[in-house]
């Protein structure tokens, strides 16, 4: 035995070395190891996530502020190390709070806050500072003018990895040409392998946020990139929101029930979450008590026996009392399908009370204590043994509605019978949570098919249970306090679920701000050359609690590149995603989408499409569920990617639209090159056969291609302006019929207008398909011409005056 | 036409030709002119849309037209290269030249405009056809002749012919070789002279026609042997038409036994469906089938082979055309879809050479009356 205790010695002696070498880990030193899970996993990668964090925060914060953003990036090489510096015209940053927004990790405003923005956990520009310092050993070197103050703060700062807490190097006042804003300077070791993924970033950020000006600097750049605005409209401001019912998890219930200052949980329902209102949190109460206490079933009574129960339970009431107060209960009991334990003990209150007043004489809480364990008693009187059972009765209706009518009446009420006595040795007042009514119809059912040799399947099982808890009613005891809940984890999870079960409105949209279409088209407008824009915006939509909305933009064909795959920019909360693209749920969705619908090239009828175009997706959500803290992808939630593809199915159906459009006009325009050519020759062949001069095919060639043709005549001074529609609608077109000496007996439907010796006859006439007008003035002496025809297609137009 | 002034007819002809062909180029000047869209209507050329024409005994074209129209980039093409040919044409007649076929197909190679080039001969072909129905001026008038006759006429008859270097009485027995008289591509330049026959006989293939002239059939039972040659040119056609109308002779067609045959036959006796217009003057009502029958390949056990699946085809589609509506080829046309055989000319051969001549014809056209 003595090695036994030598050896538990020397597992003693183990634990407390390993205790020796067990301490806590910094978040700072964490991620100091963990640099890929910030996107910081290479130089060059690191390079475009310090720009992306910088500029990001650098956006957030003038938009705080309400100032337009005008920001200004550059990368210069420096030796060995390349020097970020990220500048913007945001409101500044206070002496005290600066260190700790660059120099501590998980330091922000953002996390607990339910709005929109781009920043989240206050991880981004500390760990690039981090990422700097832990390559390049520099401190990161900070100004920052707050606005209306006349000096800036001049920092050096390093993170203490050990700590979290930023250790300030250097700090003075200084003097800057900004009246305010921040300004960040990094050095760390990198590359500019990733120049594309840069650049991509910096032009997507210019097309989500045409509010922006933004200016790139960079070595491998020979002039600066400059995104000028599109816009001067900020986007709308949000609003936090607290958070909504449906999408809080059981740990942040429980510490919102720690935190609350409710004292019920009515009260804390109303407080702390978005769109819970005293109805709503009635509602959540009630299905917490269901939860929490369980219902109750009520049962039918007799009359008689009722009365002769509670006659022998009340003593010394007088015999007119008594009697009243008997039959008064019995017959209320009896007029009901069914009652529970709860309505029991209020009827029992209601008729006592109204014997006290009739009778003067006094029903106590001892008596009606009784008189309610009387009536229950009668009514739910079970005894196997002694033939006594007055539950079978009210089950059998219940259990042969909800079972199919081919089963036998036997079994039904055997099934009737079990329950009964289930029910008889559950619980007195016949109370159970929707679970335990589940056991007890499960056992029931096992035993019926056990010894009635009968099938009682999960459906019709299920059917009984919802039967009898939809007759079920629900309990008036007060439901836990805060406190309790807050103290149990049982309880608290009972009060989740219950919020779950309830309806809720979806939580309000304010806190979100999309691009807006017009936006979108306004972005892509600016940073592409194309020529067709679409766009559109869904309405906003719920993910566990947290509203999103889905945008999505396209850009087709001009200067666009022709070969290989479309372009696909995703955006989340304004921010582009430039890396993992495979894994991203907009890619997921582009890639299901069969686009030979809409007029793109797809290779097998499935995955990225090709041609000259670009596919924006922006989702925006007070919560956006990236597959990792590096944000680079969108995880593949059902719901967001159904939003992302209706969104961009609408923008592509204009698309198609376009593009059907543009594919029959330029059928058109081959045609009428073709004829064009061919017509021609065939007049002046048959001139030639004929002996004639050649003849005018114009007025042919617009009736074959089923153009609006626009033709003059003259015939002395009189001039006439023929519009022939030859299409098969309604014409409009805009007549200008520019003339060089004054128009006379110019009809009331033209006006002219005299322009330094110039008249412009100004004509729109609405022609029918296959219809004409003309239009006649006058003309004195030698005139010269000009028409000019707006408001067709040049494909559809022949002008011949 | 009359045999009497075959110059100046002929002469007439032409200039008529020309003229319908200016006319068409100035219709097409007038739409133009108009605005309208220049177009022309032809009977549409479908089997659906031939009639029999009670008053000629031939299959003409119905009510039924189709439209060339320079609405489409397709129908202007073809109207350019109708107005390039038509030029090319009055030139041709004006010159008092004639060229092929063929000869039009390459030669609009060096016309100044690309869209004018054929692309195809059946392109050229189908457009001297289309110009034939508009102007009512066959292509013989338009001095178009296809590239080869190939066939050629034996038998007891004395012709005379206009030719360029004057013209020749010939005997198509005792003035030809063995290959016999070679029809010229405008048969309406002979006159008949004399003749001793008591028949004309159409053969389809070379080989057969060899074979009776080898055998002495046309000397021994006075026939014309008129040599097919396949789908006959028309001036075969017109010449046999010319033989039974001008000398009131009996005329019989044989041919293999399959259904490309009988379509052979058909454009004989009926008019074919791409030249309906010209029926008239081409078909010869009268004339009639001799063999091989598919009740020959039963009654005479020739040796077969098996019908291909568009040999069916074919037969079904003549069930369903009108030309072929007649007891005589339903029963003949079922019969064959139902012993699925079909059998050469040649196949008689299987009884001796001389069979054909000594036995099979003698009987059929015994049968037939015509002996």
């Amino acid at each position: 035995m003595t090695s036994f205790q030598s050896q538990l010695g020397e597992d003693q002696g183990i634990a407390d070395e390993l205790a020796e070498g067990q301490r806590e880990i910094s978040i700072a030193e964490f991620f100091e190891k963990n640099k890929h899970m910030l996107g910081f996993d290479s130089g060059a990668r690191g390079l475009v996530t310090a720009v992306k964090e910088a500029v990001d925060n650098a956006l957030d914060a003038c938009e705080e502020a309400g100032i337009r953003p005008d920001i200004y990036v550059e990368i210069r090489e420096v030796g060995d190390y390349y020097r970020l510096i990220v500048e913007d015209n945001g409101p500044g940053i206070t002496k005290a709070q600066l260190p700790k927004v660059f120099g501590k990790l998980l330091y922000g405003s953002r996390f607990h806050a339910r709005e929109q923005s781009r920043g989240q956990q206050g991880i981004g520009i500390s760990a690039a500072v981090l990422y700097s310092q832990l390559t390049s050993g520099k401190p990161a070197k900070i100004t920052s003018r707050p606005k209306g103050e006349a000096d800036a703060q001049y920092f050096e700062l390093i993170i203490d990895t050990d700590t979290n807490e930023p250790e300030i190097k250097a700090e003075r006042t200084t003097s800057w040409d900004r009246s305010h804003g921040t300004r960040i300077e990094v050095e760390m070791e990198a590359n500019m392998r990733a120049r594309q993924q840069l650049h991509d970033y910096i032009k997507h950020t210019a097309v989500v946020n045409p509010h922006a000006r933004l200016e790139l600097r960079e070595p491998g750049l020979d002039a600066p990139l400059k995104f000028e605005r599109g816009t001067d409209q900020l986007p709308a401001e949000t609003e936090e929101i607290r958070p909504h019912p449906h999408g809080v998890e059981l740990g942040t219930l429980i510490k919102m029930l720690e935190a609350t200052e409710s004292y019920s949980v009515s009260g804390f329902l109303q407080e702390e979450f978005t769109r819970v209102g005293r109805k709503t949190a009635d509602k959540v109460v009630d299905n917490f008590r269901d939860r929490h206490f369980g219902r109750e079933l009520g049962w039918s009574a007799d009359e008689e026996p009722v009365t002769a129960a509670l006659t022998d339970a009340v003593s010394n009431k007088g015999a007119a009392a008594t009697g009243f107060f008997a039959e008064e209960v019995a017959s209320t009991l009896a007029s009901r399908e069914r009652t529970s334990y709860s309505e029991l003990v209020g009827i029992v209150d209601n008729v006592a009370e109204a014997a006290e007043d009739e009778y003067g004489t006094r029903f106590g809480a001892t008596v009606r204590e009784n008189a309610v364990a009387a009536a229950w008693a009668a009514m739910t009187a079970f005894d196997a043994d002694e033939d006594v059972d007055e539950l079978t009765d009210d089950l059998y209706p219940l259990v042969d509605e909800a079972t199919s009518t081919r089963k036998d009446d036997a079994v039904v009420a055997g099934m009737a019978e079990r329950l009964a006595r289930r029910f008889a040795a559950d619980d007195e007042r016949t109370r159970a949570t929707h679970k335990r009514l589940q056991a007890l119809v499960d056992e029931a059912a096992d035993d019926t098919e056990e010894f009635d040799d009968a099938t009682f399947g999960d459906t019709a099982r299920e059917n009984v249970v919802e039967a009898l808890w939809s007759r079920m009613v629900t309990v008036p005891d007060d439901v836990p306090k805060v406190r309790e809940a807050a103290e149990r984890r049982d309880t608290a999870s009972e009060l989740l679920e219950a919020m779950r079960e309830t309806d809720i409105l979806a939580p309000p949209t304010d806190c979100l701000a999309p691009i807006t279409s017009e936006l979108v088209e306004a972005g892509l407008r600016k940073e592409f050359d194309a020529d067709f824009y679409a766009a559109a915006t869904r309405d906003a939509e719920v993910h566990g609690g947290d509203p999103f909305i889905v945008e999505a933009g396209i850009a087709y064909g001009g200067e666009l590149d022709e070969g290989g795959q479309v372009d696909l920019l995703r955006f989340a909360n304004r921010v582009p995603l430039v890396y993992q693209r495979g894994a991203c749920a907009t890619t997921d969705v582009v890639k299901r989408i069969g686009w030979r619908n809409y007029g793109l090239d797809q290779p097998g009828g499935s995955g990225m499409p090709n041609g000259p175009a670009v596919i924006m997706i922006h989702v925006a959500s007070t919560n956006v569920p990236f597959t990792s803290e590096s944000k680079d992808a969108l995880a593949n939630i059902p719901a967001i990617e159904d939003e992302i593809e209706l969104a961009v199915r609408e923008a592509a159906r204009e698309l198609k639209s376009y593009l059907n459009k543009r594919r029959s006009m330029q059928k058109r325009r081959e045609k009428q090159d073709v004829l064009g050519r061919i017509l021609p020759e065939m007049a002046d062949k048959v001139a030639e056969v004929t002996g004639r001069e050649r003849p005018n095919i114009d007025a042919a060639l617009a009736r074959i291609m089923n153009n609006v043709g626009i033709e003059r005549e003259r015939d002395g001074d009189t001039v006439r302006l023929i519009v022939e529609n030859h299409s098969d609608r309604n014409e409009a077109p805009d007549v200008t019929d520019i003339v060089s000496v004054e128009p006379t007996d110019v009809p009331e439907e033209a006006t002219v207008v005299d322009l330094d010796g110039e008249w412009f006859v100004k004509w729109n006439p609405t022609v029918a398909a296959g219809e004409e007008a003309v239009l006649e003035y006058t003309v004195a002496g030698d005139a010269e011409f000009d028409v000019n025809v707006d408001g067709i297609e040049t494909e559809k137009l022949t002008v011949n005056a | 036409m009359s045999a009497d002034t075959p110059e100046s007819d002929t002469r007439l002809n032409e200039e008529k030709a020309r003229e319908q062909l200016i006319e068409l180029a100035a219709e097409f000047y007038d739409q133009f002119d108009h605005g309208d869209i220049p177009e022309m209507t032809l009977p549409t050329r479908t089997k659906s849309n031939i009639v029999f024409d009670e008053e000629a005994g031939v299959w003409v074209y119905g009510d039924r037209t189709s439209t060339r129209s320079a609405n489409s980039v397709r129908g202007a093409r073809k109207l350019l290269k109708a107005v390039y040919a038509v030029e090319f044409l009055a030139q041709q007649l004006e010159e008092n030249r004639s060229s092929t076929l063929r000869e039009l197909y390459y030669l609009s190679e060096s016309w100044d405009s690309e869209e004018a080039q054929f692309s195809t001969q059946d392109e050229s072909n189908q457009l001297i056809e289309d110009l034939e129905i508009v102007s009512g001026v066959t292509r013989e008038d338009f001095h178009m002749r296809p590239e080869e006759s190939g066939a050629k006429v034996m038998g007891p008859l004395k012709i005379r012919e206009q030719t360029r270097r004057g013209d020749r009485e010939i005997h198509c027995q005792e003035d030809v070789g063995q290959g016999g008289y070679q029809i010229p591509n405008n048969p309406d330049t002979i006159e008949f002279l004399d003749n001793d026959a008591e028949f004309v006989l159409c053969v389809e293939t070379g080989g057969m026609r060899d074979r009776l002239v080898e055998n002495g059939f046309d000397v021994d039972y006075d026939s014309i042997v008129v040599h097919l040659g396949g789908q006959p040119a028309r001036a075969t056609r017109r010449l046999t038409k010319r033989l039974h109308d001008e000398l009131d002779l009996p005329v019989v067609v044989f041919c293999d036994g399959d259904p490309w045959s009988y379509r052979i036959f058909g454009s004989v006796a009926y008019g074919s469906i791409k030249s309906a217009h010209l029926s008239e003057y081409l078909a010869t009502p009268e004339a009639k089938y001799v063999g091989i029958r598919p009740q020959d390949i039963v009654d005479y056990d020739l040796p077969t082979d098996p019908l291909s699946d568009s040999d069916v085809n074919a037969l079904e589609s003549e069930l369903e055309d009108p030309r072929f509506q007649t007891d005589f080829w339903t029963e003949q046309i079922e019969l064959q879809l139902d012993i699925e055989k079909k059998a050469e000319q040649q196949a008689l051969a299987a009884q001796g050479l001389d069979f054909v001549t000594d036995t099979y014809l003698p009987e059929r056209l015994g049968e037939m009356g015509v002996l």
